[in-house]
């Protein structure tokens, strides 16, 4: 039987979802238009004139282009490790019940409902009085470390939620090795969870300011650089940069979740197989 | 030889216990440590009890025969990440609170002197009250916003989204791929006083409106109050707007179905069953939401005056301009508690829920 | 089932073990890092790393060959130019943790403003310029001799100097501005900008009120100003604090005037012919920006064949084109006049005796003095 809903709420709520949209865009519409500008002066705000000058040289700001490859290498080596103290946690979370577990949930969720000023400040006094690290590259992905891996925690055991552990017993009846169960069975189906929260903390780690400032030293990261150089001027081409990350950031996106649909359908399949096995 | 089997079982059974003490034993140990809290001589005992504490839980799982290992197995898991949280985030919060009760001989020393020094914290009552008025203020705003804005919109892509709500939901997250200070300039100059925005008002005649809601200020949109909550609202929205998305999601759309079956009208369903399951979202949404917009200092710094400061631009002004550690440290302790604090009146008022 | 049990938590511990190596490799994989990190110097030839303000040095293009690339050419020195420093307080924050503890920080000279180059050497934490290895010290202007941040003359040498006065758009004001109390008119409500450099700002004011800021000694001197700017912030007059960034809402309409700096309006030329600069018939301050060598650096002696390098009238002419500032090298105005002879007559680049009459530099304060003072502003300031 179908229900009636009234029109008029049903078209007011897509035209409000719709400059819900249109709202979240603009500054991006904004930034991408232009890095097209041709500005004169040292300041981005004033529509001048249509250019491909900044696409075709995107590196010319050599400062802002090593910033970007710093804030790419803190990224990737931040990423690696949290995302694997991470995934450990989740794993212990959502495989076993143990003594502890509640205040191991509450623990991982401090820091993100720290504000990033106090976890920023605060590891910087952590680092001000010991004469081992030097700020610089390692107290950021220290630093960026420690906020990931509660994200990835998080994010990890939601994905793995439903995961069936029986399927690690199931293959072992089988005569599997536990590595091998483990390599072919359970770490293939937790992966995309795990690769999920690694693109978020890999997003999160290039994009952090606030906790990056304290922690930096003399490194500049690309929030750091645009931050310090935003009051002297503003090329165009961080807006080139930024709509390079933003194009690529969802290239990455739609061929994560087109293989992503591919792979849990297949998955599905088999999980399905190894379900009617397990019956028998 | 029975005792050792017995004394061996009695372990083994409790080896559970024997790993969340360690862990926590280790922790305590590397707290310690990071903070420098002892020194001399007690550093050298601290590693001793720390390198015990670690080999004596391998020791057991090696020895302590299966079902020692299966009950340790998730503290072995747990251990790295914890022990990293520990290092650097419990260490550190320690080192502020007990900074936030040192002095310093002079701005520019290095060494601190431990001596209870509470005027730190009443000197961050006293002076910079109204900042952390206004930070819990413009936070507050910007969560309501970010509801009004986000559960439409997390409405509309939940229910009326069909195949293409993950594209839906890409489009969503897709702008906050772009840097945050980036988005934040931006703001600064789609607002400005020449700007498209301000002209569109000045055209449409909303200007008078808009100047008796203290949105605008003599003819001003950038550089006001408006400004800062606009932003903190924009740059915070898909932290609402995603967890009221997820709990939209899980809703059996047949409980709908099932109240127009009952001869239920559509608002009446969405009061009594939609709004009800989606509280857990904005739950979650409000505290991902208030708790970084209260300590932000990016907006109040581009969109904002003098008079708008927040919170964060305080601290950040006694970190790096007046190298005061001391106060500044109390001041994100006064900010973190006040904020824990919110949180666990937020939580008693609206029930618990998992946040993931 | 128990026996299969035993098999799983064989490989259990297996795979503990296997996670906690990589949790502590996770652990001591920073400690590689910083072992591995670090610059690499070309070993056997001289390298300088010269962290400075943006903007500050004539670049290489559009056929011109900058000082860096000049300098290289000439000395055979590598040398790395960053425009890192941003702000005095910023980067001293950054500084601080190192040279407070005994280390040495990566740039061999920064080029801090004077008044921050002067806490600095107070604290010791500056080297002494060799001075042997630059003979065209003797070229520094006179006014620059013996300074009151560096009294002996031995830890600084000035990159660039400049004035502070009103920066205003004709198109908003509608009229010429030539006083500071002009900033203070309620006509030009919440579209005043000030800067974050208490000198320049709190100087200013104070010239407006007939304090000389050189030769304050106490927070009691400069009350009167700080009152005024409380009062003006109170009500609503200013529109924003700013650094460099004034430019930006100069031209948009932002504000109507600000207090800004020489050669950042001169830097904005012809494309602007409404932003104007004045020095205010109460006065202007004067400041510079010098260059010192932080404590413990190794490059000492290429840093000072760079310094001696930007000291000669003809090196120094050719920055002054670019970057507009004042000059602190004797002779530069007759090096310019072959350049860009327009440029040489600038009264704002080389201003002449009646407006040098009327500026002010702001008076060395104590450490106490200097954190009041810096306190005091902050709370105006908002921050």
């Amino acid at each position: 039987m179908m229900r009636k809903r009234t029109k008029f709420g049903r078209i007011a709520i897509n035209v409000f979802a719709g400059f819900g949209l249109v709202y979240l865009f603009a500054p991006i519409l904004f930034i991408v238009a232009f890095s097209f500008n041709n500005p004169k002066g040292n300041f981005n705000i004033a529509w001048q004139s249509f250019t491909f000058d900044n696409w075709l040289h995107p590196f010319a700001e050599k400062s802002l282009t090593s910033a970007l490859w710093k804030s790419l290498e803190i990224a990737a080596i931040s990423t690696l490790i949290s995302t694997v103290l991470g995934s450990l946690i989740a794993v212990a979370l959502s495989r076993y019940s143990f003594k502890g577990s509640a205040g191991i949930n509450l623990f991982l969720v401090l820091p993100l409902t720290t504000p990033e000023i106090v976890l920023g400040s605060s590891l910087a006094t952590l680092f001000l009085g010991q004469n081992f690290i030097d700020f610089g590259m390692t107290t950021i992905i220290i630093a960026h470390i420690m906020f990931q891996v509660s994200f990835v925690a998080l994010t990890v055991r939601a994905r793995i939620r439903g995961f069936d552990w029986t399927l690690e017993q199931a293959a072992q009846d089988l005569g599997a090795s536990p590595f091998r169960t483990f390599m072919k069975v359970t770490f293939p189906l937790i992966l995309p969870g795990i690769l999920a929260a690694a693109l978020l903390a890999f997003a999160l780690s290039i994009d952090d300011f606030i906790i990056t400032f304290f922690n930096s030293g003399s490194v500049q990261t690309f929030p750091l650089q645009i931050y310090g150089a935003s009051r002297v001027r503003i090329p165009p081409q961080i807006n080139v940069l930024a709509s390079m990350i933003l194009f690529l950031s969802v290239a990455i996106l739609m061929t994560g979740t087109i293989s992503g649909m591919r792979k849990s359908a297949e998955k599905q399949k088999s999980a399905r197989k190894f379900k009617v096995l397990q019956r028998k | 030889m029975t005792e050792m089997v017995v004394r061996h079982n009695r372990i083994a059974r409790n080896a559970d216990r024997v790993g969340l003490g360690a862990m926590i034993i280790a922790s305590v140990c590397l707290v310690a440590l990071g903070t420098r809290w002892v020194s001399g001589p007690m550093v050298s005992v601290i590693v001793l009890v720390l390198i015990l504490d670690l080999v004596g839980v391998l020791v057991l799982a090696v020895r302590g025969g299966p079902e020692a290992r299966r009950l340790l197995a998730p503290y072995g898991l747990l251990k790295p990440g914890m022990l990293w949280l520990a290092l650097f985030f419990l260490a550190p919060v320690w080192s502020l609170i007990r900074i936030s009760l040192s002095t310093k001989e002079s701005r520019f020393s290095v060494n601190y002197d431990f001596n209870w020094a509470f005027q730190n914290y009443s000197k961050a009552f006293s002076d910079f009250g109204a900042q952390f008025q206004r930070a819990f203020l413009y936070a507050a705003i910007a969560t309501v916003l970010t509801i009004a804005i986000g559960y439409p919109l997390a409405y509309v892509i939940a229910f009326r989204g069909g195949k293409y709500k993950n594209i839906l939901l890409g489009l969503v997250v897709i702008p906050f791929f772009t840097s945050y200070l980036i988005r934040t300039i931006a703001w600064s100059t789609i607002l400005a006083d020449r700007g498209v925005v301000v002209k569109a008002m000045d055209a449409v005649g909303l200007q008078t409106v808009l100047e008796w809601l203290h949105i605008m200020d003599n003819g001003k949109l950038l550089n006001t109050p408006a400004a800062v909550v606009g932003g903190l609202t924009y740059n915070f929205l898909p932290f609402m707007l995603l967890p009221i998305y997820v709990s939209l999601e899980k809703i059996d759309v047949n409980l709908i179905n099932a109240a127009g079956d009952l001869y239920s009208s559509a608002s009446r369903a969405f009061r009594k069953i939609v709004v009800p399951l989606s509280i857990p979202g904005v739950f979650a949404g409000t505290l991902l939401t208030f708790i970084p917009a209260a300590g932000d200092f990016v907006n109040a710094q581009f969109l904002g005056n003098p008079n708008t400061t927040m919170i964060g631009n305080s601290i950040q002004d006694q970190f790096l301009k007046q190298n005061n550690y001391p106060v500044a440290s109390a001041m994100s302790a006064v900010l973190m508690v006040s904020i824990a604090t919110l949180v666990l009146l937020y939580t008693r008022i609206f029930g618990t829920e998992d946040l993931a | 089932m128990t026996t299969q049990n035993h098999k799983n938590t064989m490989t259990r511990r297996q795979f503990l073990a296997r996670t906690g190596a990589l949790g502590a490799l996770g652990l001591s994989l920073p400690a590689l890092l910083a072992a591995c990190g670090g610059s690499d110097t070309a070993s056997g030839e001289e390298s300088l790393y010269f962290d400075n303000w943006p903007l500050y040095i004539d670049p290489t293009e559009d056929g011109l060959t900058g000082t860096v690339d000049r300098f290289m050419a000439e000395t055979g020195v590598t040398m790395r130019y960053e425009e890192g420093y941003n702000d005095n307080n910023e980067y001293f924050a950054k500084i601080q943790p190192l040279l407070g503890a005994g280390k040495t920080i990566e740039p061999d000279i920064i080029a801090p403003t004077f008044w921050m180059a002067g806490r600095m050497i107070n604290l010791g934490w500056t080297d002494k310029l060799p001075k042997d290895l630059i003979p065209n010290f003797s070229n520094i202007e006179d006014v620059y001799v013996n300074p009151t941040w560096d009294p002996t003359g031995e830890y600084s040498m000035p990159w660039q100097a400049g004035t502070a006065g009103i920066a205003y758009n004709i198109d908003v004001t509608g009229r010429e501005i030539n006083s500071v109390s002009d900033l203070f008119d309620p006509e030009f409500k919440g579209k005043i900008g000030m800067l974050t450099e208490m000198r320049d700002t709190i100087g200013l004011i104070c010239l407006g009120l007939g304090i000389d800021p050189s030769t304050i000694t106490s927070l009691e001197d400069a009350a009167p100003a700080f009152e005024k700017l409380a009062q003006a912030k109170a009500d609503g007059q200013i529109r924003a604090f700013t650094g460099n960034d004034y430019t930006d809402d100069l031209v948009s309409g932002n504000f109507a005037a600000c207090i800004g700096w020489s050669g950042d309006v001169l830097q904005l030329g012809k494309d602007s012919p409404n932003v104007r600069f004045v020095i205010p018939e109460e006065g202007g301050t004067s400041w510079c920006d010098t260059m010192i060598l932080p404590k413990g650096v190794a490059n000492g002696s290429a840093a000072a064949k760079f310094m001696n390098f930007c000291y000669d009238p003809v090196q120094a002419a050719l920055i002054t084109q670019y970057v507009q500032y004042l000059s602190p090298v004797k002779g530069v105005r007759d090096e310019l006049a072959k350049l860009d002879p327009e440029l040489a007559e600038n009264p704002l680049l080389f201003p002449d005796d009646a407006t040098n009459a009327r500026l002010r530099s702001f008076a060395t304060l104590s450490e106490d003095v200097e954190a009041r003072f810096d306190e005091e502003f902050s709370a105006i300031t908002g921050a």
